[in-house]
C-alpha cells in the first residue's frame, strides 16, 4: 500500500509559511498576541484529539494537565533556576510522568465513566493548585515567571522579551508543527491503527489479541505531555500564572475546540483551536451569554455537525471538483 | 471515638443526598446509556428554583420544593427532546459531548438568571438534638429522611407500576421492549422527568445543607457518577451504598484530615476502589 504523503505535506509548507507570514499583515500587536495563544491551543488541541478523535475516549482533564506542566516548568525555574530551554523538555515529561499515575487505574472503566473519573483529576488538581499556596502561591499565583533566554543561531541572536514577541511567535510555531507532526506520525503508525481500532470497536479488538489498555494508556500519556507543553509555553509566554485557566471549564473548551473542527483528523483540532481562541472576541457584543453560546455550539455542532468543519469544507470540496466538466471524452 | 461516630453520623446526611443525585444519573443511564453530565448543573436550577420560592417568595420549604420538582422534570423532558433524542443512534460518546454542551449552557444560565453569588436557602429546622454525645442537628435529619424517602419512592415506582415495569423491559433489551409495544420515547420522557425531579430534590437539599454557588453542580455531577461507579454500575443497592460512602468517607477527611481537601481525599478513595475492585462494592464481575 503505498500512501501519497506528498498533498498534506505541500498544505503543512503551505500553512507554516502562511503562518509564519501572517504576524507581519496584522496592524495591532493584539492579534499576534492571540495568533499565539492559538498556536498554544492547537498544541493543546492535538493533544486532546489523540484520546477524543483517534481512541474515543474523551478525557476531560487537558486543561488541568496543562496546569500541571505549566506550573511544572514555572516552579523549576523560579526556584530552582533552571534555564527554560531545559523545562519546555522536563516539564511536558513531569505531565507525562503524572499521567501515567492517573491513567493507570482510570483506563479501567470504560467509556464515559472514563471520561468522570479524568474530569475528577481535573478537579482535583485544581483544588491543589488553588489550596496548596506554600507551593503554587494559591489564587493569587506566581508573578514574574521568566521568558527563555536568548537562543544564538548561526550567528544570529533571538530575544524572547517583550510583549507580542515575533520569535516568541516562532517559537510556538514550531512547537504545534511538532505537536502536529508527532499525532500524524502516531496515525500513520501500526499504534494509530490500534487506536482506531478502539475507537470503532473495542471488544472486538480485545478479542483479536490486542492489549488495548496499552494503546489508550500511551495515547493519554502523549495526549497530556502535549497538553503539558502547552501549558509550559503558556507559562512563559503570559509572565504571569494563577490556577484560573487550568479548570474544568477550559477542558471544556479544548472538546469544544476539536469537536468544531473535527475529531479524529489532524486539521480539525487546528481549525478548532484557532476557532475557540478567537470565538470570545467575535462574541463580545455577548460577554455575558458565552457559556450559553459556547454550549449552544457544541450542541448544535454535535447533533448537526457531528464531524466538525474540516471534513464538511473537504466533503464539498470533493463535490464541487467531481462535478467540474471533465475534459476527457 | 465519639467525635468518629460524629463525623460518620454527619457524613450520613450529605451521603444520602449523594445518593439521591446517583439514583438520577443511574435511570438515564440504564435507560438510554447516556451519561447525563448536565444533571447536577440542573440540580442547582433546582436549588435556585426553591431559593427563589421559599426566601424570597415566602413559600415554606416543602412547598417550595414540590413547586420546583415539576419544572425541573419539564426541563429535563425538554432537554431529552432537543438534544439527546437526535443522536440517539449515534455514537454514545456524541450524548456525551452533548451533555457537556448542556452542562455549559445551564451553568451560564444559572450565572444569569441567579448571579455567581453563593446563596443558602434558608430552613426552619434549626434545633440540634443530643443523643449520649452526638448532636444530630434536625436540618441534617431532615435531608436524611427526604432522601430516603424520595429514594424508596422511586424504587417503589420502579418495580411496582406498570410504567416502572416498561422503564426496566427498556433497560434490559431496548428491542425486545420494542416488539413487546413498548413506546420507547414516551419511556424516555417519563425517565427524565423522574430523574430531574429527583435532581431538583437533590439540589434543594444540598442548598439548604451546604450552599448553592457557580460549579457547585459540576462537582455535584461528579460525585453522582463516583458514588456510581464506587457501588458498581446498574446496582440500584450499590448505588445507596456507594452514596453513603462517599459522604462518611469525605466527612471523616473533613473531620480528621483537612476541610480544604476533602474533595480530593473522597475521589482518592473512588480512585482506590478502582483499582482494587474495578468492579464496584456490589457490582457484578
Amino acid at each position: 500500500m503505498k500512501r501519497n504523503f506528498g498533498f498534506p505535506l505541500v498544505v503543512g509548507v503551505a500553512m507554516v509559511l502562511g503562518a509564519l507570514a501572517l504576524p507581519h499583515a496584522m496592524s495591532s500587536p493584539y492579534y499576534i498576541h492571540l495568533l499565539t495563544l492559538a498556536l498554544i491551543w492547537i498544541v493543546l488541541a492535538q493533544g486532546q484529539n489523540l484520546m477524543q478523535g483517534f481512541v474515543g475516549y474523551v478525557s476531560i482533564s487537558q486543561a488541568g494537565f496543562m496546569g500541571i506542566g505549566a506550573y511544572a516548568s514555572t516552579l523549576l525555574t523560579v526556584n530552582f533556576g533552571f534555564s527554560v530551554w531545559m523545562t519546555l523538555f522536563l516539564a511536558p515529561l513531569f505531565t507525562g510522568f503524572a499521567a501515567l499515575l492517573a491513567g493507570y487505574p482510570s483506563l479501567r472503566v470504560k467509556g464515559h465513566y472514563f471520561s468522570i473519573v479524568t474530569l475528577a483529576y481535573n478537579m482535583v488538581i485544581f483544588i491543589v493548585l488553588m489550596t496548596f499556596s506554600a507551593l503554587t502561591g494559591g489564587e493569587s499565583g506566581i508573578p514574574n515567571v521568566p521568558r527563555p533566554s536568548e537562543l544564538n543561531l548561526f550567528g544570529h541572536v533571538f530575544s524572547f522579551e517583550g510583549r507580542s514577541n515575533l520569535n516568541y511567535y516562532a517559537l510556538v510555531l514550531f512547537f504545534a508543527v511538532v505537536a502536529t507532526g508527532v499525532c500524524a506520525m502516531v496515525l500513520h503508525s501500526r499504534v494509530g491503527r490500534v487506536m482506531l481500532a478502539i475507537r470503532q470497536n473495542e471488544d472486538l479488538a480485545e478479542a483479536m489479541g490486542v492489549i488495548t489498555s496499552r494503546y489508550k494508556l500511551f495515547a493519554f500519556v502523549l495526549s497530556s505531555m502535549l497538553a503539558g507543553l502547552a501549558g509550559t509555553l503558556y507559562a512563559h509566554y503570559i509572565g504571569f500564572l494563577n490556577p484560573e485557566p487550568f479548570g474544568v471549564d477550559q477542558s471544556l473548551n479544548v472538546i469544544l475546540a476539536v469537536i468544531l473542527g473535527g475529531s479524529g483528523t489532524l486539521m480539525g483540532p487546528i481549525v478548532g483551536a484557532v476557532s475557540v481562541t478567537f470565538l470570545p472576541e467575535i462574541l463580545r457584543f455577548a460577554d455575558s451569554f458565552r457559556l450559553i453560546t459556547y454550549g449552544l455550539i457544541l450542541v448544535v455542532a454535535t447533533i448537526f455537525l457531528p464531524k466538525g468543519l474540516v471534513p464538511l469544507v473537504m466533503g464539498l470540496w470533493r463535490r464541487l471538483r467531481s462535478q467540474a466538466p471533465s475534459y476527457k471524452t | 471515638m465519639i467525635e468518629f461516630l460524629q463525623q460518620i453520623l454527619n457524613g450520613l446526611a450529605i451521603g444520602s443526598v449523594y445518593t439521591l443525585v446517583a439514583l438520577g444519573l443511574t435511570v438515564v443511564f440504564g435507560i438510554l446509556g447516556i451519561a447525563h453530565f448536565a444533571h447536577g448543573s440542573l440540580a442547582m436550577f433546582g436549588g435556585y428554583l426553591t431559593f427563589v420560592f421559599s426566601n424570597t417568595m415566602g413559600i415554606p420549604f416543602f412547598a417550595a420544593i414540590a413547586l420546583a420538582m415539576p419544572a425541573g422534570a419539564i426541563l429535563g423532558m425538554l432537554i431529552e427532546r432537543l438534544a439527546y433524542r437526535p443522536v440517539r443512534d449515534a455514537p454514545h460518546i456524541n450524548a456525551f459531548i452533548i451533555a457537556l454542551g448542556l452542562t455549559m449552557m445551564l451553568e451560564g444560565g444559572n450565572l444569569l438568571m441567579f448571579g455567581a453569588d453563593q446563596v443558602i436557602i434558608q430552613t426552619p429546622y434549626q434545633q440540634v438534638f443530643e443523643f449520649r454525645g452526638l448532636f444530630v442537628s434536625q436540618l441534617r435529619l431532615v435531608v436524611f429522611i427526604t432522601a430516603v424517602s424520595l429514594v424508596a419512592l422511586v424504587t417503589v415506582l420502579l418495580l411496582k407500576t406498570k410504567t416502572g415495569k416498561s422503564v426496566r423491559a427498556v433497560a434490559q433489551n431496548r428491542h425486545a421492549a420494542v416488539l413487546m409495544g413498548v413506546n420507547v420515547n414516551f419511556v424516555s420522557s417519563v425517565v427524565f422527568a423522574i430523574s430531574s425531579a429527583l435532581g431538583v430534590a437533590a439540589g434543594a437539599l444540598i442548598g439548604a445543607l451546604l450552599a448553592l454557588a457557580p460549579g457547585v453542580g459540576e462537582s455535584f455531577a461528579v460525585k453522582g457518577f463516583a458514588v456510581l461507579i464506587l457501588g458498581g454500575l446498574g446496582s440500584l443497592p450499590g448505588a445507596i451504598l456507594g452514596g453513603l460512602v462517599l459522604g462518611v468517607s469525605e466527612s471523616l477527611a473533613a473531620g480528621f484530615l483537612s476541610s480544604a481537601y476533602k474533595d480530593v481525599i473522597s475521589f482518592l478513595v473512588m480512585i482506590l476502589v478502582l483499582l482494587v475492585m474495578p468492579q464496584g462494592l456490589l457490582g457484578k464481575k
